[in-house]
């Protein structure tokens, strides 16, 4: 065949690959068009994230009884008061309760609140001309020894507040970082030995290079398991949780900081070394004395890197079962709660970006 | 001679790759001398002295320092006889982030134990004797900077000092000037003269330029692709002998 016929085969060869390709993976760009009406909800949703939310002011006045024994003591409290015909009661006990000094005229609501805080509401009333309720309430059955009879009115101005969703969020993107925090150390304590011992240049004789060479082969293999296999694996191992997280990015950071960390050291001046060396120094304090002074700064600036794309990648994580920012996304994905996720998603973008911020000026600093 | 203080005899060293950097040198050097070693560059200067301390395995021949055969050294034997050894180099191989002191402190490592060297330990009569090196080299005040602060005729300095603190019978120097300007060169090479002259130390050191050599050498032994081409005075490398040694096209330069 001829060179043009040749170049003519790979043409229609790679015409036919991708005319299959647009097939099985079924492309239609109409659907783009076509579908968008779909979309358009959820994009406006995830534009609106769930940051503040508006609640009513309320007045609460909590009033502490004892199921059985002597009734705790009272805390002395300005403004509105409730007071029980009885604090020592029992379960059935009808009890009832005066207040006094609350706002006028206004809707509220009388809870039970158990031992362990849960609440439950009793009653509800309204409060007369001068801020004054009487109200009639049996204690219900519970569980302990102590509860609370809280009243609360609900005032007619409203206030702004972050919402019990961005307070979520908020707690498991602190749980993110520190659990990138947490993989990114395990990985520098595995992944120093691991360098010094995969290092072409540190390695002399048989025994150096056989061990230069196992080192070589275990963060290879560490490398080339994908970070997703290894959340699922660990989530089934230790549980859905940040721990399992923590685990795979571990095992993870340990591959990859050893390899940048080995080719640090491999790029370090030979010359500091030779001059140690040619003093009488041991192996040991060749390595403390040439060595690790001129690593220092890249061995920081590796593991800053790492700890910013462990948090990127952590969210990735959580969706497999790792915990953190990312599980709590993929519940609100599941649910449809769109509001939600752009809260989440927000919270992601922001401090990925301020990650990405800080340790660039570290790295800078440092090198 | 009585027993030479240094002994070479038929060393060779062949790199992987089969490069022949020496073939078959030998030559002996009495205790107290100042011998220059010149060639072209890759005659085999450096691994010529590389092959003293064994920072180069030699592939055949033999080396003995004060008697004891150092290519018949185990590691352990290596270790100390590095101690006794001093080292200057081109590039001056100090530790860049360290602070001039340490570097100067490393020239004792291989006298203290190791676990001193983990939390960086001191004792503070090596620290005083560290900064009485430094004051001999003129750059005691430099000893708290960052060695890479300084500039190349202080940093040969500091190597000196490092050389210093060994106590060294021998002192190698592969090219030490080589990196600095001829007045530096002067004032680097003087300090390694008087180490030579005021306490004896024998002093092996190749150098580029012949008028150093001539200047400071008491003995000079040139190497040709290998090989040993002259030993004598440096007064008896007339310009017959220059071209043996540097080749029919060179012209001597001068430094001042
Ligand atoms: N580690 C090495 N591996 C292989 N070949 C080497 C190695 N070191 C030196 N050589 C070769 O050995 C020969 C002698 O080198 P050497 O460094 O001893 O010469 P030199 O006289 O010190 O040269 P220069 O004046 O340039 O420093 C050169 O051809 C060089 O390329
Ligand atoms: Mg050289």
């Amino acid at each position: 065949m001829t060179g043009r016929g040749l170049r003519l085969a790979a043409v229609l060869l790679a015409v036919a690959a991708f005319a299959y390709g647009w097939r099985v993976t079924r492309i239609d760009l109409g659907e783009l068009v076509t579908k968008a009406h779909l979309v358009r909800p959820l994009v406006r949703d995830l534009l609106r994230p769930e940051i503040l939310e508006r609640v009513p002011r309320t007045q609460e006045v909590a009033v502490p009884v004892a199921l059985g024994g002597a009734p705790p003591p009272l805390s002395p409290a300005r403004g509105p008061r409730v007071e029980a015909s009885s604090r020592s009661v029992r379960v059935g006990q009808e009890v009832e309760l005066r207040g006094e000094g609350f706002a006028p005229g206004r809707p509220g609501r009388l809870v039970w609140r158990d031992a362990t805080g849960a609440p439950s509401q009793l009653a509800q009333f309204t409060t007369d001309a001068r801020g004054s309720f009487r109200l009639r309430v049996r204690i219900p059955d519970t569980l302990g020894d102590r509860g609370e009879l809280v009243a609360v009115v609900v005032l007619p101005e409203t206030a702004w507040r972050p919402s019990e969703t961005l307070r979520l969020v908020a707690e498991r993107m602190v749980e993110t970082v520190f659990l990138a925090l947490m993989g990114t150390a395990m990985g520098v304590v595995f992944a120093v030995p691991l360098s010094f011992l995969g290092a072409r240049n540190l390695a002399h004789g048989t025994v150096g290079l056989a061990v230069y060479g196992t080192s070589r082969t275990v963060l290879n293999v560490f490398r080339s398991v994908e970070p997703l296999i290894l959340a699922t694996v660990f989530a089934v191992w230790v549980g859905i949780g940040p721990f399992a997280g923590v685990l795979a990015l571990g095992v993870h950071s340990v591959a990859s900081l050893g390899k940048l960390y080995s080719e640090a050291i491999e790029a370090i001046d030979p010359g500091p070394i030779e001059a140690v060396e040619a003093t009488g120094a041991s192996r040991l304090q060749v390595i403390r004395y040439a060595v690790i002074p001129q690593i220092v700064p890249q061995f920081i600036a590796f593991t800053i890197y790492r700890w910013d794309i462990n948090v990127r990648m952590s969210t990735v994580i959580g969706f497999v079962g790792g915990g953190g920012i990312g599980f709590l996304l993929m519940q609100y994905i599941n649910l449809l709660l769109w509001q939600k996720a752009a809260t989440a998603v927000w919270a992601i973008t922001l401090v990925v970006a301020l990650m990405d911020y800080l340790s660039a000026r570290v790295r800078e600093r440092v090198v | 001679m009585a027993r030479p203080f240094l002994k070479v005899e038929g060393l060779t060293k062949v790199y992987p790759g089969g490069v022949r950097a020496l073939q078959d040198v030998s030559f002996e050097v009495a205790r107290g001398e100042f011998v220059v070693v010149i060639g072209l560059s890759g005659s085999g200067k450096s691994t010529l002295l590389r092959c003293i301390n064994r920072l180069v395995e030699p592939t055949a021949g033999r080396v003995w320092v004060d008697g004891v055969e150092v290519t018949a050294l185990d590691r352990e034997g290596v270790r100390r006889l590095r101690r006794e050894i001093g080292m200057i180099f081109q590039q001056f191989n100090l530790v860049r982030r360290l602070p001039v002191l340490t570097n100067v402190l490393t020239g004792r490592l291989g006298y203290v134990p190791a676990w001193w060297s983990l939390v960086n330990y001191w004792p503070p009569d090596l620290v005083q004797r560290a900064l009485d090196a430094l004051e001999r080299v003129g750059i005691r005040d430099k000893a708290y900077v960052r060695a890479d602060q300084l500039s190349g005729g202080q940093q040969q300095r500091v190597g000196i000092a490092r050389a210093l603190m060994q106590e060294p019978k021998l002192i190698l120097a592969d090219e030490p000037v080589a990196s600095l300007d001829p007045a530096t060169s002067h004032s680097v090479l003087q300090y390694v003269e008087e180490l030579n002259r005021r306490e004896g130390i024998t002093v092996l050191c190749s150098l580029h330029f012949l008028s150093l050599a001539r200047r400071y050498g008491t003995r000079v032994i040139a190497l040709k692709e290998g090989r040993l081409v002259f030993d004598g005075l440096p007064s008896e490398i007339d310009s017959h002998r220059f071209r043996q040694i540097y080749g029919e096209d060179a012209v001597e330069v001068e430094i001042a």
